[in-house]
């Protein structure tokens, strides 16, 4: 093949691992992003290397199961696990995801607060607009704005080279690792893996390469996608910790939200760099809450065997619909909502997340070694001490994670 | 042999089996399938006990119902069996899989399976793809019908006979049903292109291989171009060739454009030599002109045929051709002169000439118009098939307006992806 069919190739079927990528970094990626820079400075940037990699190899298998067996991560648990592993996970789904998607809705409402716009206008306005435009709007229609708001991610890297930090001092907390033996330190450093590795992206990731038909002779450009995705991910995360970590942290500046964050910057980088915080918060928010309520009610529908599609009717798919439809209708309420238990609803949604990733993760591993569904393409065995390792690493650190979220270390 | 009436496959999986001293000798695990006349039956159940897997027939079975199964075998005489992959199996093989439900058009999963006696047998009469199903898997049937009390409906059952099953796995060809079924062949084709755009490739390849080739040519027809190409690449040539040339020459031509050129020289040499003629002429054009849009089958007589000719002579020609709207007039050099719609040939006088009926006030495209061109003209003057002219009048073929609305709004199977 020569160097450019292969580019070719690769831009075929490029999308998946590299939407994905971006989409991971929601509202509350963010959010655990800017509180770390500004909590911490650099000290939490070596995190996101042992993070990427672990992203890599995770992404990694769950990209190749959809490529080889064309069927999504709740199909194969279904049918391989049964109905009762299927329903416990899609219900614990569902409540995760709808405390993202009210994560989502907030980030918009406190980013559009910021920007100078009511939040009472903009929350319904970004409801509506989101379900039309899923409902209503063509798939080629919803890819390109997809992909121009993964462009505006790129937002966060200008903010950060604007925030002119001391790159040698970066460059050196990012290769060398350091531990604080601090609570919120190490709750922090957990919460940057937890918020990285979600248990909805895999499935979403499967899906989506699944549905995209990719060859298994083109599994390499696929495996370049996912990674490629991953890298993106951790350079979006690296500057938004560079970002607060430059200029918030050495004013003693705490938040405790990203757009905390971005309200902070003014006095401190001028109004561009706030402004670009704030709207990038806003792009992140809302590509999130497209996103999520959406593979939700995919997932839920796939696994449960209900009819599923965009383009059906309330009649013909009503789980599919209501599901959707619902999940964005509460969400914003619960933002609009003056003392609705908006925190408590983002902490039972991290602490069901974590409690739903080592499921996912395992069952994952469990799947990708699987002869009869996936032949040749099983792990090899080498690999397979990686992907274990990598997956017992992180199903530990989100149970600690959601013990000490319940129990806060003293 | 077992007294039984009907039960659900979940309400014996994990359920004891005893012996005649009234011994456990291990928990049902699944239940092994063969075809049966005319629905597929139990053949054997597998249990397991300690880790080990047994085998008793269904002869051996003393009873066999939701309460209590038993066999006439003591409990150390069973010899421990080996689970093969050429056993099926109705919870590894059936249970939780995607089907095709031929009746309603859809794919559905299958939650439970209904079992029943029937001449001593237990045969397998529908599978339930509803929520009760779901319900009586984790154990709560019961609660979610009075959940529903409350709301004062009740819970529909949502069973499919098992005659309107379509298998999606290659595997479960083996119970196929021994009056043949037709639900399949009597789908719309469109339906059958959506489903197989709804399961995995490997899967949906299966479903097309077994179709047979008038309804596997109808249904390839309807999908879009990469699916198109999938399916025949994964068929052998001879009988990709024989869709292929089932099909109206200009939907082959877009077939055999998306495929390998050398595949695709592969099925045209299997072709007869006339079909494959008109299939490669149409090659020859872009696939968003007027040329590659047409078909160049029609029907075209000479001024001099009478009425009644005409009508006698289409009866014969047409029968070969997809669609037919006009008859086209043409003059000794093959020029276009004149076009006749069926509803003025059947309603004229049969005696007189073509010629005195004829439409001489033409529109007409040349094979390099713009396929929006095309339909600019179609939607203007309210045709059903434009002729395409090349430049010295020769008539090449026609332009349908089912060819031209499916390049402007792609059908539902066509249409690229169905979520983000």
């Amino acid at each position: 093949m020569t160097r450019w069919k292969r580019f070719l190739l690769f831009l075929a079927v490029m999308g998946p691992g590299i939407i994905t990528a971006n989409i991971d970094n929601d509202a509350s990626g963010i959010t655990t992003y800017s509180v770390a820079g500004a909590r911490f400075g650099y000290g939490l940037l070596w995190t996101l290397i042992p993070t990427t990699v672990a992203l890599v190899v995770i992404q990694e298998m769950v990209a190749r199961m959809g490529v080889v067996t064309g069927k999504g991560l709740s199909d194969l648990i279904r049918e391989n696990y049964g109905v009762r592993a299927a329903f416990y996970m899609m219900i614990g789904l569902l409540i995760a995801n709808f405390g993202n998607t009210v994560a989502n809705f907030a980030g918009w409402a406190a980013s559009m607060e910021i920007l100078g716009f009511s939040k009472y206008i903009m929350v319904p306005v970004g409801a509506l607009s989101i379900w039309f435009l899923v409902i209503k709007g063509s798939y080629r229609f919803v890819e390109k704005i997809l992909l121009v708001a993964c462009l505006i991610y790129f937002g966060y890297v200008i903010s950060g080279l604007m925030a002119k930090p001391d790159w040698h001092v970066v460059f050196k907390n990012t290769v060398v690792p350091q531990m604080h033996w601090d609570s919120e330190y190490i709750m922090l450093s957990i919460g940057i893996i937890g918020t990285t590795i979600t248990p909805w992206m895999q499935f979403y990731l499967q899906s989506s390469i699944a549905e995209k038909g990719i060859k298994k002779e083109d599994y390499h450009a696929s495996r370049l996608d996912v990674i490629i995705g991953c890298f993106i991910t951790d350079i979006i995360s690296f500057f938004v910790i560079v970002t607060c970590g430059a200029l918030l942290f050495p004013n003693g500046i705490r938040v405790n939200e990203a757009s905390e964050a971005a309200l902070a910057l003014g006095p401190l980088a001028g109004d561009y760099a706030h402004m670009i915080f704030a709207l990038c918060l806003a792009n992140a928010s809302i590509l999130g809450a497209i996103i999520v309520p959406l593979a939700t009610a995919y997932y839920i529908c796939e696994a449960m065997g209900w009819e599923a599609g965009i383009n059906k009717s309330f009649r013909e798919a009503p789980q599919f619909m209501w599901i959707y439809t619902l999940t964005i209708i509460l969400a914003s309420l619960v933002v609009l909502i003056p003392g609705a238990p908006l925190v408590f609803l983002m902490v039972l949604s991290a602490v069901i997340n974590g409690l739903l990733l080592p499921f996912v993760l395992i069952y994952a591993t469990l799947l990708v070694n699987n002869n009869k569904l996936m032949g040749k393409f099983v792990n090899p065995k080498s690999y397979n001490y990686i992907s274990w390792g990598t997956v017992v690493t992180v199903a530990v650190l989100t149970v600690f994670f959601v013990v000490t979220t319940i129990f806060p270390l003293a | 042999m077992p007294l039984f009436g009907e039960l659900f496959l979940s309400e014996v999986i994990k359920k004891p089996v005893f012996d005649p001293k009234g011994e456990i000798v291990g928990r049902v695990r699944d239940i092994v399938v063969v075809k049966g006349d005319p629905l597929p039956k139990i053949s054997a159940i597998i249990f397991e006990k300690k880790r080990q897997i047994y085998r008793i027939s269904w002869e051996e079975l003393n009873i066999f119902n939701k309460r209590i199964i038993s066999t006439y075998l003591l409990s150390g005489s069973i010899n421990s069996y080996e689970l093969g992959e050429d056993d099926l199996l109705a919870v590894r093989d059936i249970l939780d899989k995607q089907i095709v439900d031929a009746n309603g058009a859809k794919v559905v999963r299958v939650n439970d399976i209904k079992l029943e006696g029937y001449e001593g047998d237990a045969v397998f009469v529908a599978v339930d793809v509803g929520m009760r199903g779901i319900l009586r898997r984790l154990g709560v049937e019961k609660g979610g019908e009075e959940l529903m009390r409350l709301f004062n409906t009740s819970m529909p059952y949502n069973l499919i006979s098992w005659n309107y099953i379509q298998h999606l796995k290659p595997k479960l060809k083996r119970i196929e049903l021994t009056i043949p079924r037709q639900m399949v062949a009597e789908l719309h084709p469109a339906d059958i292109a959506d489903i197989i755009s709804q399961v995995p490739r490997e899967e949906g390849a299966h479903f097309f291989k077994d179709l047979d080739i008038e309804t596997a040519a109808e249904a390839l027809s309807e999908m879009k171009p990469e699916m198109q190409a999938e399916m025949i690449n994964a068929m052998d040539t001879e009988k990709a060739a024989d869709i292929i040339e089932e099909m109206p020459p200009d939907e082959a031509a877009d077939v055999l454009s998306d495929l390998p050129t050398e595949k695709a020289k592969e099925i045209l040499e299997h072709i007869e030599k006339e079909e494959a003629e008109d299939i490669q002429e149409l090659l020859g054009h872009e696939e968003d002109t007027a040329g590659g849009l047409m078909t160049n089958e029609f029907i075209a007589y000479n001024p001099d045929v009478t009425v009644k000719e005409a009508i006698d002579n289409f009866r014969k020609d047409a029968e070969e051709i997809e669609t037919v709207y006009y008859i086209y007039v043409i003059d000794e050099q093959e020029k276009l002169i004149g076009v006749i719609s069926l509803k003025e040939l059947l309603l004229a006088e049969p005696s007189i000439r073509l010629a005195e009926i004829m439409e001489t006030k033409l529109k007409t495209v040349k094979p390099d118009a713009d396929e929006m061109e095309v339909a600019r003209i179609i939607s203007k003057y309210n045709i059903v098939a434009l002729p395409v002219v090349d430049n010295d009048g020769f008539l090449l073929g026609a332009v349908a307006v089912d060819d031209i609305i499916d390049r402007i709004l792609p059908s539902a199977a066509k249409r690229k992806g169905r979520k983000l």
